[in-house]
């Protein structure tokens, strides 16, 4: 097993130089440059073309990407091109816990109302119970999130004034506090993930209750709950590690807007501004740290296969 | 008798050409050492109590005065730092009044002495004297890197130092420009910076600015907050009121509007139109806006075909129905522009220009005449570059459109994002777009170096010689009557050659909540908060 981990943590790397690579790219290929963008309009040439090259921005691409990724793993993240911010700061240790929060809220959320539901869609097959929930689902994977953040901070936050706006709290500060500011957007970003959650635990569930093992608990005489919830809803658990881990890319994609919409200091903003401004440093720490996110999960999800089904257990 | 006032004569022009309705003539001297008698520093320690929270929607590229090129950076290193001049609005007219000098007089036309206030202390506790001043001025002429600024202060000839609080600035030409450049709102040139963290910190003072201002920086959080203290030893006594100060940096508008109606947030410092309704109907805030010294307008490339061709401009100038733009892209809220020079500066801009006969206006026969004469007869195709920028976004080339397709142009509307816009523009990589220069408080920077025909922000390329010697002439013309009509020449060249469409003059507003008093509205985008506090 340490074999396999360390086979794909070599893995891991290649595959980071690779999108290191891409996205530096792709983002010079972009036009548009930082210089013009922090000048303003009020600039003489003189003064753009000092500033490039005090910012290392005339030299040769390659040799941009070489000091960046010599310096990079070296752990030096650089300064901001224009507001001139510690990127390592700023990124790992001020915007990467904001969105790992608001990342874990919404999993959270995903699995404790999306599996539930799905369970109790499938036991209550083709009743009311499973038609609304199915429409509840559908609805949900077609929502789009902004729109839903808007209205809820309309209802909730506004008319109600249940719950904060906008803005973060570090749970690991005020535990409480970081929960009422994360309930909000955290159901934001989750809606998509209860609605396929749940139409997933629907779908493998009631194909695990139609297994043997399922037929030979219940002619033990075992009660329909633990029935259900011990031996059914165990044997989906693989499935549904497997998808959360390949949809963590969906789920990061989506804190880009729910940040935006509830004013979160998160990677998905800070790659937003990143972008626009062509921060090119501050975009290439937000893409290393979200793959390196992707695929550390992923492999997490790998790794956990043989806690999940014991016939995967490697046989000594 | 030797000589003339220089004193009273740019007094009175600048009490005179900046008044917003009445022309208060001879007060104008009164107006500028009004402010010279105003108080010992220290002797009266402020009670600061309440902690103010507002939106700052807009990207704050830095808090260096000297580098930023951002009016959303500006009003808060306003809150930081104080200048040589502060721009002062009483409701009526715009003036420019010394700020940390004590008194401003003129030798001659082309020197200025200043005598600063005793005591003042920058947030460091270094003091605020003459060497400082010097400092940060010749930190913006010729400072490495250069700053963006520092074309203003390229008539500046020598800097003396009379005594540790007296400096003498004189200029190679009587610099009409003067107190616009030291104080105006995108330019920054006469703000005082302390020299020491400069030293300090280089290249990223921009993050630890060190003002003599009412308030002093305690840290930025990017994509959160920027947090400001009170300096309890700000030199206008009584200030400032509040304890602690809090830009949400913010990205959506309309969630700082939700947070401003559930008393998360106390304010925004601007609020665009298309929310404007919703705040007018919410009780328990004040909207605070007026046409500011702006205008738009659809620019066309000069450089190129099709419109190389002043036939085909002129077309376009006159088929742009303002009335639909302002209500269709403004939400009703601009004011139809016929020339560039915008209301605020009233003694430029003609109460009756709508009469006037001169600028352009919507007249779709006049330019399906002028259509006719173009070279092109076809049915022509113009790229229109557009970008999810400005106040108003893409509204405006969709509004426009239908209306060149009137004359036989099809426009092709071309969306890019900011960055790649900004790039084409400066370019000059386009057949149309539209644009707005804001915050202007002099009608030099209004059209001369927007036009100017090697003006470096002439994106358009529109060339018109006798423009430039008008522009330039005007300069260094004292006199509001003298240099009125040169401006009016210049301007009425740029309309009938239509190097530009002209669109509108817009509002620029602001928002805080009623617990909120005591914000001094300046129509030059600024959000000053010394005088502010909480109920």
């Amino acid at each position: 097993m340490l074999r396999q981990a360390l086979g794909k943590i070599a893995q891991t790397l290649v595959v980071l130089f690779f999108v290191s690579v891409a996205s530096f790219g792709l983002l010079k290929l972009a036009p548009g440059d930082p210089i013009q963008i922090m000048l303003g309009s009020e600039y003489s040439q003189e003064s753009y073309e000092q500033l490039t090259a005090q910012l290392g921005l005339d030299q040769p691409f390659l040799a941009q990407y070489a000091d960046w990724a010599l310096r990079f793993v070296q752990g030096d993240w650089g300064t901001s091109y224009v507001a001139r911010t510690d990127i390592y700061t700023y990124a790992f240790k001020e915007a990467l816990p904001v969105t790992l929060t608001l990342a874990s809220f919404s999993l959270a959320f995903a699995i404790l109302i999306g599996v539930p539901l799905g369970v109790i869609s499938a036991v209550k097959k083709d009743t009311a119970f499973d038609a609304g929930s199915a429409v509840l689902a559908l609805t949900g994977t077609a929502f789009p999130s902004f729109l839903l953040g808007i209205l809820l901070i309309w209802f909730f936050a506004v008319k109600l004034q249940l719950f904060p706006v906008m803005g973060y709290i570090s749970p690991w500060q005020d535990f409480w506090g970081g929960i009422y500011h994360m309930i909000l957007p955290g159901l934001t970003l989750s809606t998509y993930f209860i609605a396929m959650i749940t139409r997933l635990t629907r779908a493998t569930l009631i194909e695990v209750m139609e297994q043997p093992y399922i037929a030979a608990a219940r002619a033990r005489g075992e009660p329909s709950w633990r029935v259900i919830w011990v031996h059914g809803v165990r044997n989906i658990a693989m499935p549904l590690v497997t998808i959360l881990g390949l949809q963590l890319g969906t789920l990061l994609q989506g804190t880009v807007l729910t940040e935006t919409v509830f004013n979160l200091p998160g990677i998905g903003q800070m790659l937003t501004s990143a972008v626009l401004g062509r921060e090119y440093m501050v975009v290439q720490a937000g893409v290393m740290m979200t793959a390196t996110l992707f695929i550390g999960v992923n492999l997490l999800v790998d790794l956990s296969y043989p806690f999940l089904d014991p016939r995967l257990r490697a046989r000594k | 008798m030797t000589g003339i006032d220089h004193k009273k004569v740019l007094a009175q022009r600048l009490s005179a050409r900046l008044g917003r309705r009445a022309v208060l003539k001879g007060m104008g001297a009164g107006l500028l050492t009004a402010t010279a008698a105003s108080g010992v520093p220290g002797i009266a320690r402020a009670q600061q109590s309440g902690h103010l929270k507002i939106a700052s929607i807009k990207v704050i590229d830095t808090l260096d005065p000297h580098f930023t090129g951002f009016l959303s950076a500006i009003q808060i290193i306003n809150n930081i730092h104080n200048g040589l001049l502060k721009i002062v609005y009483d409701g009526e007219n715009v003036t420019f009044e010394p700020d940390l000098a004590e008194s401003w007089d003129l030798e001659d036309d082309k020197t200025h002495v200043f005598k600063l206030r005793e005591g003042v202390m920058f947030h460091d506790g270094t003091p605020c004297d003459a060497e400082a001043v010097k400092f940060s001025l010749l930190r913006v002429k010729e400072g490495e890197p250069a700053s963006p600024h520092a074309w203003k202060l390229a008539l500046l000839d020598t800097i003396d130092i009379v005594d540790p609080l007296t400096i003498k600035l004189t200029f190679s030409e009587p610099y009409a420009f003067l107190p616009v450049a030291l104080t105006g709102s995108t330019g920054r040139a006469g703000t005082i910076v302390s020299p020491a963290a400069v030293q300090q910190y280089g290249a990223d003072y921009g993050r630890h600015p060190v003002g003599t201002g009412p308030f002093k920086f305690v840290s930025w959080k990017e994509n959160d907050a920027i947090e400001l203290e009170a300096n309890p030893d700000y030199f206008e006594p009584g200030m400032p009121k509040l304890e602690r100060v809090t830009f949400v940096l913010m990205n959506e508008a309309s969630t700082a509007l939700a947070a401003l109606m559930a008393g998360q947030i106390d304010g925004m410092t601007d609020c665009p139109m298309q929310l404007v309704d919703q705040v007018d109907a919410f009780p328990n805030a004040t909207l605070y806006g007026e046409i500011e010294g702006n205008y738009t307008f659809v620019g066309m490339n000069c450089k190129r075909a099709p419109f190389d061709d002043i036939n085909l401009r002129r077309a376009v100038a006159w088929a742009l129905d303002r009335e639909t733009i302002v209500q269709q892209a403004y939400f009703g809220r601009a004011k139809k522009a016929y020339t560039p020079i915008s209301p605020p500066m009233t003694s430029f801009y003609d109460p009756d220009i709508a009469t006037s006969g001169r600028g352009q206006w919507f007249d779709l026969e006049k330019a399906k005449a002028f259509r006719a004469k173009a070279a092109n007869q076809g049915e022509i195709e113009a790229t229109y570059v557009m970008a999810e920028r400005g106040p108003v976004g893409t509204r405006i080339a969709q509004t426009v459109a239908p209306m060149l397709a009137q004359i036989g142009i099809k426009a092709k509307l071309e969306l890019v994002e900011p960055a790649t816009w900004l790039k084409r523009r400066n370019e000059s990589d386009f057949d149309l777009y539209d644009f707005e220069w804001v915050a202007d408080l002099d009608p030099d920077e209004t059209i001369y170096p927007e036009f100017r025909s090697d003006g470096a922000w002439n994106f358009g390329g529109w060339v018109n010689t006798e423009f430039d010697e008008l522009c330039a002439q005007a300069q260094v013309v004292l006199d509001v009557e003298e240099r009125r009509p040169l401006y009016y020449k210049a301007e009425d060249l740029l309309m009938d050659e239509a190097g530009i469409a002209i669109m509108a003059h817009m509002p620029i507003y602001k928002v805080f909540s009623n617990k909120v008093q005591g914000f001094e509205y300046i129509p030059a985008d600024l959000v000053n908060l010394h005088t502010v506090s909480l109920a």
